[in-house]
């Protein structure tokens, strides 16, 4: 089995902080955006208080993967969760997507898969990836 | 109330970072995201918007938010102030009232809430996959809609159509998408107008 980080959502951090500040703020989201947009220190801060939130806040995102894998490997990963989308590519290729509470929740379960998305997020998001490890 | 597209997995980044496949751009809409803040709509909305299972939300909280001033803070439906502006607010100023004096004995917010109307603004943030925001337009675009949230879903249609045409030109009501209308003896009968207003035919 083998997987490879294509996309995600932009600005996927300061969504999460966006969301986090959302429920219990009183401001309007799209203004608590824009401001955490020109304010990365103030997301990494926020973000990194993930521990105390909702897992729902890790949803506004989606992540999109190149994996090889058999039919076989690939309905055991439905089978166990099945927010994840696939789309057949080819053979034995497949396109997948996920938002990031699926790839916390997944990798927490342990595994081959989990393990290989979880460790996928690690350059790109790496405040979410120690997030994920801790609770791996 | 204001909608606004915050952010989205552009079709192209994806198409582009794709190993070579002969299967068209739309094959991959249930693999793009789009993230909206949805803000001053009202509770009897977002009850409703919130129906739509495949999507993600984070709304504001009315136990950890006081709602302060709730008069300036309902939204009210045209009807009800063509023909009974007086009584709505009347009764906003007592649930107002109601509310603000359940916080000052010490009621917890969260309690305290249970007095506020479905009138209530709120605010939230929504993502939904390509996929399901079809099927959300395909429901919530149909002239026998809740009238807020169809006016929710037309905002989030001209903001998906600027940012991803190609993907959302065949957006619209069912009975657009599908060319019959699924409503049955509810059927408005106006399939014809609604392709004039969504394909423009």
């Amino acid at each position: 089995m083998k997987l490879r980080l294509l996309s995600s959502t932009p600005s996927v951090e300061t969504l999460i902080a966006t969301a986090m500040l959302t429920t219990t703020s009183g401001a309007a989201p799209s203004n608590l955006f824009h401001r955490l947009s020109a304010n990365p220190g103030k997301v990494a801060e926020i973000v990194g208080r993930l521990e105390v939130q909702h897992g729902s806040i890790l949803e506004h995102n989606r992540l999109n993967w190149v994996l090889e894998a058999g039919e076989g490997e690939v309905l055991k990963v439905l089978l166990e969760n099945r927010f994840f989308t696939f789309t057949r590519l080819g053979s034995k290729e497949w396109l997948a997507s996920a938002n990031l509470r699926t790839v916390i929740e997944y990798a927490a379960e342990g595994g081959e898969f989990g393990g290989l998305i979880l460790e996928s997020i690690r350059e790109r998001l790496p405040t979410v990836y120690a997030f994920g490890r801790r609770g791996a | 109330m204001k909608v606004e597209l915050l952010s989205h997995t552009p079709s192209k980044e994806l198409l582009l970072t794709l190993p070579v496949s002969e299967l068209p751009v739309k094959a991959f809409i249930s693999h793009l995201a789009f993230t909206f803040a949805i803000e001053g709509i009202s509770r009897a909305c977002s009850h409703q918007l919130v129906r739509h299972r495949v999507a993600s939300f984070s709304q504001q909280s009315q136990r950890y938010i006081q709602v302060k001033r709730l008069q300036e803070h309902v939204v009210t439906p045209p009807t009800v102030a063509d023909k009974a502006r007086e009584g709505f607010e009347s009764f906003i100023g007592e649930a107002s009232d109601a509310y603000s004096e359940l916080v000052a004995r010490g009621v917890p917010r969260e309690d305290a809430r249970f007095v506020l109307p479905n009138a209530s603004e709120t605010s939230l943030l929504m993502t939904m996959d390509g996929g399901s925001l079809m099927h959300f337009f395909g429901l919530r675009l149909c002239s026998r809609a809740q009238w807020e949230l169809r006016v929710v879903a037309e905002e989030m249609l001209r903001h998906v159509k600027a940012a991803e045409l190609d993907l959302f030109e065949e957006a619209g009501p069912y009975c657009v998408q599908l060319g019959r209308c699924p409503e049955g003896r509810f059927s408005c009968g106006k399939m014809a107008e609604m392709r004039a207003k969504y394909r423009g035919d």
